[in-house]
């Protein structure tokens, strides 16, 4: 039986997996993207984008969730994310990334604003290009000043993945409560929990290594 | 023929005009001091000649170069800007040294970049580098990161960055501002090398006797104009403007 719990749970684990990795992969860099938008001095650009920041921000993934796969069928009467598990799955992701992208993009803004103004115009009158002091002077700086909350959000992560289970992405507490019903079983439940302490552990080794690594200067 | 020109600059910002109608000139090697109170202008004037700020008027020439010339050059592009600010270099009140890079590093990082674009060799700026350390008595400190100097040493790693790219003029942002009082003479001591070598640089300090001691010139502004200008002894020590009178008056009750 612990075998085969176990099996069960790591097939759910492994698309808990792969939605949590799929998600940084876009989120991240389009984090990037937005918190230039958030940061423009265009306000055509700032203002939306600050928006949408706003309403994803200030509303449960859980919500945004029902309403990224409910919403196109009701208002498109089409199925835009595909059928099955696989269209499910495209649609947890989509959502997945639009909310954590806003969230990143603002502890980018944050860290990003946050390099004293003196460190750019020491490049400037040292004749550097805008290109230059970015890349040489403030991004590390930043990177050093983003690692805390970033790695508290990317742990968050993985336990928000469990919500996908909401339009039926079959994740590891899915696999779990799932033995609940089929076995009558409950320690299966628990047993999915020792999945994420292990998983967060690890990155949070991972993390505290990455600011070691930085904490050569101030 | 003057090394620097600067004729009825001009910069406001917003409706305040910060700094109205200078003129003044310097030669080669003179270290001119320019003494005043907060919100006179000058630390505006160093950022002007720096184009950290563009001026709303007037005229800047570097040997034979006009830097800028607001009757002429309406606007200028970001990479003439670039060029042209190499005729100066510019140690600011708070150091900025960039802190993931040793003393060493922070030197070397902008020749680095420039030989990128114009080619030269590597060794020789680290040499350079290591030289303009030495000068400034940080030999054994230039593996250290900025946090693990204190101010005046970081101050002077500041020094030999901006001496590292050899500009016309070297300007000083009251560079003994942010730093401990025990501290301050370290850092006097190496601008007074510097100008005892004939460095062309131009200090905004509130030291008056370092600035009657170091100066071939001393401007003293006072609401966005030159007040008084002339020899040390002209200006602090028998100052006949009213205003400079007050300034200096107030200078030393507060200095005892």
């Amino acid at each position: 039986m612990f075998l085969t719990v176990t099996w069960t749970l790591l097939g759910g684990f492994l698309q808990t997996l792969r939605l949590f990795a799929l998600t940084l992969l876009f989120a991240l860099p389009l984090g990037l993207v937005i918190s230039f938008g958030s940061m423009s001095r265009l306000r055509i650009i700032k203002t939306p984008v600050r928006f949408v920041i706003w309403i994803i921000r200030g509303t449960p993934l859980m919500l945004q969730l029902l309403v990224i796969y409910y919403g196109p069928g009701i208002i498109l009467h089409s199925n835009v994310w595909g059928s099955g598990d696989g269209g499910r799955f495209v649609a947890a992701l989509v959502a997945f990334v639009i909310n954590y992208s806003c969230y990143f993009s603002e502890i980018y803004r944050g860290g990003i604003q946050s390099i004293p103004v003196g460190q750019y115009e020491a490049g400037q009158v040292l004749g550097m290009t805008k290109h230059q002091i970015f890349y040489k002077i403030v991004l590390l700086q930043v990177i050093k000043r983003i690692v805390p909350p970033i790695s508290n959000e990317v742990i968050t992560l993985v336990k928000d993945t469990s919500l996908a289970r909401v339009i039926a992405v079959y994740e590891i507490i899915w696999e779990g409560q799932s033995f609940i019903k089929g076995a009558g079983i409950i320690w299966p439940l628990f047993y999915t929990g020792v999945f994420y302490l292990v998983f967060s552990g690890l990155l949070t080794v991972l993390f505290g290594r990455i600011e070691k690594k930085l904490s050569y200067f101030r | 023929m003057p090394v620097l020109e600067v004729r009825n600059l001009k910069k406001s910002f917003d409706s305040t005009e910060v700094i109205h109608d200078i003129s003044f000139s310097m030669e080669e090697g003179e270290t001119v001091t320019i003494i005043g109170s907060s919100g006179s202008g000058k630390t505006t004037l160093l950022r002007c000649l720096n184009f950290l700020e563009r001026p709303d008027g007037g005229m800047i020439k570097v040997k034979d170069d006009v830097l800028f010339d607001n009757d002429v050059i309406k606007s200028l592009s970001v990479e003439s800007v670039r060029k042209k600010r190499l005729h100066f270099g510019l140690v600011f009140q708070s150091f900025n040294l960039f802190p993931q890079y040793t003393a060493l590093e922070n030197v070397m990082l902008a020749p680095r970049l420039m030989q990128k674009e114009n080619g030269g060799a590597e060794g020789e700026i680290k040499e350079r580098a290591e030289e303009l350390l030495r000068q400034m008595g940080l030999e054994d400190r230039m593996g250290n990161y900025p946090h693990e100097l204190s101010g005046g040493q970081q101050q002077r790693v500041a020094i030999a960055r901006a001496l590292a790219l050899n500009p016309d003029i070297l300007c000083f942002d009251e560079p003994t501002s942010a730093l401990d009082p025990e501290l301050t003479g370290e850092v006097l001591r190496v601008i007074k090398d510097l100008s005892t070598r004939h460095m062309t640089m131009i200090i905004v300090t509130h030291e008056m006797d370092f600035a009657h001691d170091v100066s071939d010139k001393v401007i003293f502004m006072d609401g966005g104009v030159i007040v008084e200008e002339g020899t040390p002894q002209e200006v602090i020590d028998a100052p006949k403007n009213e205003r400079t009178i007050q300034f200096l008056s107030n200078y030393s009750k507060r200095n005892g």
